[in-house]
């Protein structure tokens, strides 16, 4: 039963638990996350990775903005197998930086651009420029 | 195995209840629900099978009380 | 073709589409710097709403590609962490729905509470005991009698028995621990009228819930959205001479009401291409061969969210763009290059 209460330090206040709560909760990581897949390139220029618990979502994002960098000679995601929760992440540079500085550089890149949508997106919001009950088609 | 050839089990030799290895039970009575008007019905062994209420003749077993646990999906 | 066609457009004839793919990566075009920048995309990129109502919105993303525009509807739709019903206990149910079947009834009703105050409750941790911060509960009793009052004659259940109809709303929530202070509106059903059994006389459901956290992907009931989609913004250009007179009655009733307009001078103009369902029936008529052509503009996102009702959907979209950011953070916590 739930009835059994957990002990709760006073700091523990509902007011902040929206931020704290959530950071709090960022639940143990798997170090195994990302791991890179034997068969890379000794300079580094060329690596796979196997990112585990990933899917399209942050693979075709993530393969689009590391695209974007010039460096970037190819840049490919795939999942190998549906029930494996699995995605693998192939990068290959033109050799001026390394598979995992392309990789760090796309993911910078995607964080900074989710911080764009956000601030656009709220302050669209903001404007109140909008309707606020659906309208009926007819 | 034709219906002809099941035995009862034989109390043959052993007919007190105690002799059988059976502990003592007063007449155990069981509530029934009545499958016409749900009127509860405390029944025994030897009691016709009828509702007091309604006179129904179907009358059903309480579903257990045991607590079931299931997960929802 | 006379005029140069838009890079961001996607043709659609009649029976194909064409330049369906993004171009827009350094070295698809000679001379030119397609690398990403985040000044030009914070300057191209443009966020329009156009309704935004309790449960439902629809907006516009313009100038972001499908690969982002994706991940954001798939978070929304299997990412974003709610509150669901998973576990029941049931000490009576007489009814004649089954305990799995009710049980399972009972895990879709999307409840209304803030996701925020609660913490994981440990699935795969055998020895995790609930607590009041990651589980609620909730409590359902109904017990079905015959109505003495009820008028000669009547067939109405309603009227014949006492609840004979178990309603969403007559779940009843029991705060544990500080539960009333993070909740103090309370949990329930965001739809009371969702019916969940019907009884008669002498049927009785008494049962207990306990609602944790968890993810569309791990089950839809767990997913803040009916539905979340985007389309593309359907575009249709009239090429060479204006379509006129008896030919532009025709041409506008080729597409839904509002799409297409005739102004003073008898042409038919583009009123408003976004009504357009791209049913392509302009394609079947010969005698707009030529004179039209229809595409959809690949980096304009129509976006149409419906919420469950335990969040508002613009907090839904943000809190997909949250997630793909904390998706990325984590990743880049790593040292791979050791």
């Amino acid at each position: 039963m739930a009835s059994k209460t957990a002990e709760h330090e006073d700091t523990h206040a509902p007011e902040i638990v929206d931020q704290e709560m959530v950071d709090e909760e960022i639940p143990e990581i798997d170090p195994n996350k990302i791991q890179i897949l034997p068969g890379a390139s000794e300079d580094g220029t060329a690596a796979s990775f196997r990112i585990l618990q990933e899917d399209h979502t942050l693979g075709n994002a993530l393969r689009y903005v590391i695209m974007k960098n010039p460096e970037v000679e190819f840049c490919g995601y795939s999942i190998p197998h549906p029930s494996e929760a699995a995605m693998n992440l192939r990068i290959q540079t033109y050799g001026e930086i390394t598979a995992v500085q392309a990789l760090e550089k796309g993911l910078d890149d995607l964080v900074d651009l989710c911080d764009v949508v956000e601030s656009k997106f709220r302050s669209a919001i903001d404007k109140g420029d909008y309707e606020t009950t659906q309208p009926i088609d007819n | 195995m034709n219906r002809e050839s099941f035995l009862p089990p034989s109390t043959q030799g052993s007919s007190s209840a105690a002799a059988a290895g059976r502990a003592y039970q007063p007449t155990q009575a069981i509530t029934y629900l009545c499958a016409n008007c749900a009127a509860p019905n405390t029944l025994t062994r030897s009691d016709p099978v009828r509702c007091r209420e309604c006179g129904h003749r179907v009358l059903y077993k309480q579903r257990t009380r045991r607590m079931v646990q299931f997960e929802a999906r | 073709m006379a005029e140069k066609k838009p890079r961001n457009r996607v043709g659609i004839e009649a029976d194909r589409v064409t330049d369906v793919s993004s171009t827009d990566f350094p070295g698809y075009y000679p001379g030119e710097d397609h690398s990403w920048n985040l000044e030009k995309f914070q300057e191209n990129l443009k966020i329009h709403i156009e309704y935004i109502s309790e449960l439902n919105a629809e907006f516009d993303l313009i100038g972001v590609d499908a690969s982002i525009a994706n991940a954001f509807r798939r978070i929304m739709i299997s990412e974003i962490p709610t509150l669901a019903i998973e576990y029941v206990y049931i000490e009576n149910n007489t009814s004649i729905i089954q305990d799995e079947v009710l049980a399972h009834r009972l895990g879709l009703i999307p409840l209304k509470a803030n996701p925020d105050y609660l913490r994981w409750f440990k699935k795969d941790d055998p020895d995790f005991e609930p607590t009041d911060y990651d589980t609620v509960v909730l409590q359902l009793s109904a017990k079905c009698t015959a109505n003495p009052n009820a008028p000669e004659g009547t067939t109405d259940p309603k009227l014949l028995y006492n609840n004979a109809h178990v309603y969403a709303r007559d779940i009843v929530y029991e705060p544990q621990g500080r539960q009333s202070e993070w909740f103090p509106e309370g949990i329930a059903a965001t739809n009371p009228d969702i019916l969940i059994a019907k009884l008669r006389p002498g049927q009785e459901i008494d049962l207990t819930m306990h609602c944790i956290l968890g993810i569309g992907q791990d089950h839809a009931k767990f997913s803040p959205v009916a539905t979340a989609s985007y389309r593309l913004l359907p575009t249709i250009d009239i090429i060479g001479e204006p379509i006129t007179g008896e030919l532009a009655k025709k041409f506008r009733s080729c597409f839904p009401k509002g799409v297409i307009s005739i102004n003073s001078k008898g042409e038919a103009v583009v009123k408003d291409a976004r009504k357009d369902t791209v049913s392509r029936e302009v394609l079947r008529h010969p005698e707009f061969e030529g004179r039209v052509r229809l595409g959809r503009q690949r980096d304009h996102f129509i976006y149409t969210v419906e919420s469950t009702g335990a969040m508002t959907p613009d907090e839904i979209f943000l809190k997909s763009v949250q997630l793909l950011k904390k998706k990325c953070q984590i990743l880049r916590k790593f040292n791979l290059a050791a």
